[in-house]
């Protein structure tokens, strides 16, 4: 408040031909105009300063260390330059790993898109005590990662666990849950979705109720039937708020550890006996902390983190397009859109939260 | 396939403690609290993992030295344990005034062995013939500096359950069961052969899975997978191959149950009958009573402790009490490792969880010897008679840098692939090469 009559009370005498203005200055307003100049600096500071200490430092240490031939126990090696870069863009358990990321986000994000998006819609109609229901969704997001990765792992166990005693019982095979590829990658992606597919139908819902009813009404007069106005209207006009989400679950799938980490938390090859599950994260900790390669676990995270940050330069780009309304399916429909676009207003927002989460 | 020893009964655990870990483990600071050393109050750090006996002995021991706070933690694995070690060691703090260090990690341990203190500073060379030989050797670094004084070895046995014994028409009894292994000069050849036998007589298997049995086996060689210079030495090793051979086959008769070990179904396999023996080293016992009470079974379920094992003697484990360099406090901290380690307090220790003493004094206490709920839960075996004799002709093997990660990341893999079928022996064998040229040649 102060300062902001301050710079009133400054603002004639501001122009410079009265040079010696400063000497006239008292020390209460020298304070003032320091006061005007520094305050804003000084109020968001308190963030770059800890940014730059659990960012930026561990950030710049991670490139030095993995610079190094660096023994987690033994401590720096000699300098190999890049040579630790190479090696791991050139070790098949590294993109192993990344197949693995990969795969498990894909084997998750569908199933928890489509889901997300009909329990949005389901939450999106006049149900009674909407609140309960609106929270419910999102009580798995509330228990811990590890005691979903400990329940679930019980429940995939090979041959005590819950679902292959159903199988069978239905005079089915039992399934490999914790030595095989793909019902491994099944089983961690159901981890995944059961903790986060609430979460997402709650922003998919705060989207939904963005669009406009009357779009929905002329619709529905047109002769629109329920499925049809989901397809043309609702799903359309989030489209940036699905966007959001995709990116934001592929930067998370990218980071996914306590899942797989605790899957089989007794196997000493973390993400199972031949690594069918073992994701970049989790190649990354074992090599650090078991294989005491702390170089290569350091490049590996470098690695990592410049595909987060070409993820979010995708994502910047898509959200922009979509900012300029030049995606090809706005132009098709007209007038309409822009309409449900400016209700929304959602885009830029979007791309700020992104810009900030990286 | 983990090989780390003495994990509890709830593995399931492991992982949650090993998340707390990490937020603890950055919280704990120093070693001590430096309060001063004069005459003050001192408190000293403990971390120890699994069940190593001692909780009932820092009382004891606060009790006797008036002035002195003991603030023990306990971690659930080794596994864990040494990633808390290791991650403490590489940030230059936070290790404890005692640290447990376990026989597995000893190859890693040799390499920071400047990271301890000598022992022999604070009294070691005095009481040096307390402990069985190989085991003190253990302890000495390759300067000669004596980094840990030992608290318990890991001879190993043969659990079996004589029920599922007798149902195969095979003797139950221990004195008749190690004949029928070859008593003294018992054979890897001669328990698969009997493993057959039983598969035959009731199509289950033998044994849970075959990882412990190939840990037995290496660890008893008079070298392992590094010669006693440091070189290693497995792709050639016609040693290795041939017990690789005996294991392959014995996992294609249907001799192994393909369990997860440290898992057993919470202890369900050990109670539902499908397997019938168990590699136990001392410390093993303590496990396997917890996985079958967690399963529902007590001593009914006919679990038993015999006087033999296959291929001669054998040890597994065992560990040390270390006192890091980052100590402030590394003489009253070598006073309470001492006093933790004395003949009289391990046999204390083997009371509570049936670790095997690594002094000859206490092996011989009455308190070993004698009986126990442990020995009562094993069909009255003299559990301390046995371990004594078992740990007769145990010899250390020396162990390199990487024996952890050829143990569990190189061999790990093709033991499943053995025990799943979804290799031979010959194929199993040659995608543990790949692995070790990759993981260890290589890196």
């Amino acid at each position: 408040m102060t300062s902001t009559l301050s710079r009133s009370r400054q603002a004639p005498p501001a122009p410079r031909p009265t040079a010696p203005a400063p000497q006239r200055l008292t020390f209460r307003q020298r304070l003032n105009r320091w006061d005007v100049l520094l305050s804003p600096y000084l109020y968001v500071s308190p963030f770059f300063l800890l940014f730059a200490l659990v960012g930026l430092f561990p950030l710049g240490y991670t490139l030095v260390v993995s610079l190094n031939d660096w023994n987690l126990l033994t401590g720096p090696g000699e300098w190999v330059g890049l040579g630790n870069f190479t090696a791991e863009l050139a070790d098949p358990l590294f993109w192993n790993s990344l197949f693995n990321t990969m795969s498990i986000f894909v084997i998750s994000a569908v199933p928890q898109l489509v889901l997300g998006l009909v329990i949005a819609a389901v939450l999106d109609q006049n149900l009674r005590a909407k609140t309960f229901w609106r929270m419910s969704v999102l009580l798995p997001y509330v228990v811990t990662p590890v005691a979903v990765a400990l329940i679930f792992s019980n429940m995939f166990g090979e041959k005590y666990g819950l679902v292959n005693n159903l199988l069978v019982g239905l005079g089915l095979d039992p399934v490999m849950w914790k030595t095989e590829l793909w019902p491994s990658h099944f089983a961690i992606a159901a981890m995944v979705d059961w903790r986060w597919t609430g979460y997402n139908a709650l922003i998919l819902l705060a989207a939904m109720q963005a669009v406009p009813k009357d779009i929905h009404e002329s619709a529905a007069i047109d002769g629109a039937g329920a499925v049809r106005r989901f397809f043309s209207i609702t799903i359309p006009s989030i489209r940036p708020t699905l966007i959001f989400v995709v990116i934001t679950m592929t930067i998370g799938s990218l980071q996914i550890f306590a899942e797989p980490k605790l899957f089989n938390a007794t196997t000493a090859t973390p993400g199972g006996p031949h690594r069918e599950y073992q994701t970049t994260v989790l190649y990354l900790w074992d090599l650090a902390f078991q294989r005491q390669s702390f170089g290569k676990a350091a490049a590996v995270a470098w690695l990592l983190f410049l595909l987060i940050v070409i993820i979010g330069l995708v994502n910047f780009l898509l959200s922009q397009r979509i900012a300029s309304g030049s995606s090809p399916r706005e132009r098709r429909r007209g007038r309409r859109a822009p309409e449900g676009r400016d209700a929304l207003t959602s885009a830029p927002t979007y791309a700020e939260i992104q810009q900030r989460g990286l | 396939m983990n090989l780390s020893r003495r994990t509890r009964v709830a593995t399931a655990v492991a992982g949650a403690a090993a998340f707390a870990l990490l937020a603890t483990g950055c919280s704990s600071g120093g070693g001590s609290n430096g309060s001063g050393d004069s005459g003050g109050d001192i408190t000293l750090t403990v971390t120890t993992f699994g069940t190593m006996g001692f909780d009932d002995l820092y009382q004891e021991y606060e009790d006797a030295h008036p002035g002195i706070t003991i603030k023990a933690t306990n971690i659930d694995t080794g596994d864990n344990a040494r990633t808390d070690w290791q991650t403490k060691v590489a940030a230059g703090s936070g290790l404890p005034d005692v640290q447990a260090v376990e026989e597995g990690w000893l190859g890693l341990v040799m390499q920071v062995s400047d990271q301890f203190n000598d022992l022999s500073d604070y009294g070691a060379d005095e009481i040096k013939d307390r402990w069985v030989p190989w085991k003190l050797q253990q302890a000495t670094d390759p300067d000669g500096r004596i980094i840990g004084y030992g608290t318990d070895i890991g001879p190993e046995g043969l659990c079996y359950n004589g029920k599922l014994f007798e149902q195969a028409g095979l003797p139950s009894d221990r004195e008749s069961v190690a004949a029928l292994f070859g008593g003294a000069d018992a054979t890897w050849d001669q328990f698969f052969a009997v493993g057959k036998q039983y598969h035959e007589a009731t199509g289950k298997a033998f044994y849970d899975h075959s990882g412990f049995v190939w840990n037995a086996m290496v660890n008893q060689q008079p070298e392992g997978y590094y010669t006693k210079d440091g070189d290693l030495n497995v792709e050639d090793n016609a040693n290795l191959k041939a017990l690789w051979a005996q294991l392959a086959d014995g996992a294609a008769t249907g001799l192994s149950d393909n369990q997860t070990a440290w898992d057993w179904g919470g202890g369900k396999a050990f109670t539902d009958g499908s397997f019938a023996t168990f590699m136990c080293p001392g410390w093993m016992l303590g496990v396997v009573k917890g996985q079958v009470t967690a399963g529902g079974g007590d001593a009914t379920t006919g679990w038993d402790f015999a006087d033999v094992f296959p291929g001669g003697p054998a040890n597994w484990g065992g560990s040390f009490l270390t006192v890091p360099t980052q100590s402030k406090h590394p003489k009253e901290a070598a006073e309470l490792a001492q006093w933790m380690t004395d003949p009289a307090q391990q046999a204390k220790a083997f009371q509570a969880a049936g670790v095997f003493p690594s002094t000859t004094e206490a092996q011989a206490d009455p308190g070993v010897t004698g009986e126990s709920d442990l020995t009562k839960f094993f069909n009255n075996a003299p559990i301390g008679e046995i371990l004594a004799k078992r740990a007769e002709g145990v010899a250390a093997q020396f162990k390199g840098p990487d024996d952890s990660i050829i143990q569990s990341q190189v061999f790990g893999p093709s033991i499943q692939e053995l025990d799943s079928g979804k290799a031979d022996g010959t194929q199993a064998w040659k995608d543990a090469m790949d692995l070790l040229d990759q993981l260890v040649v290589n890196k």
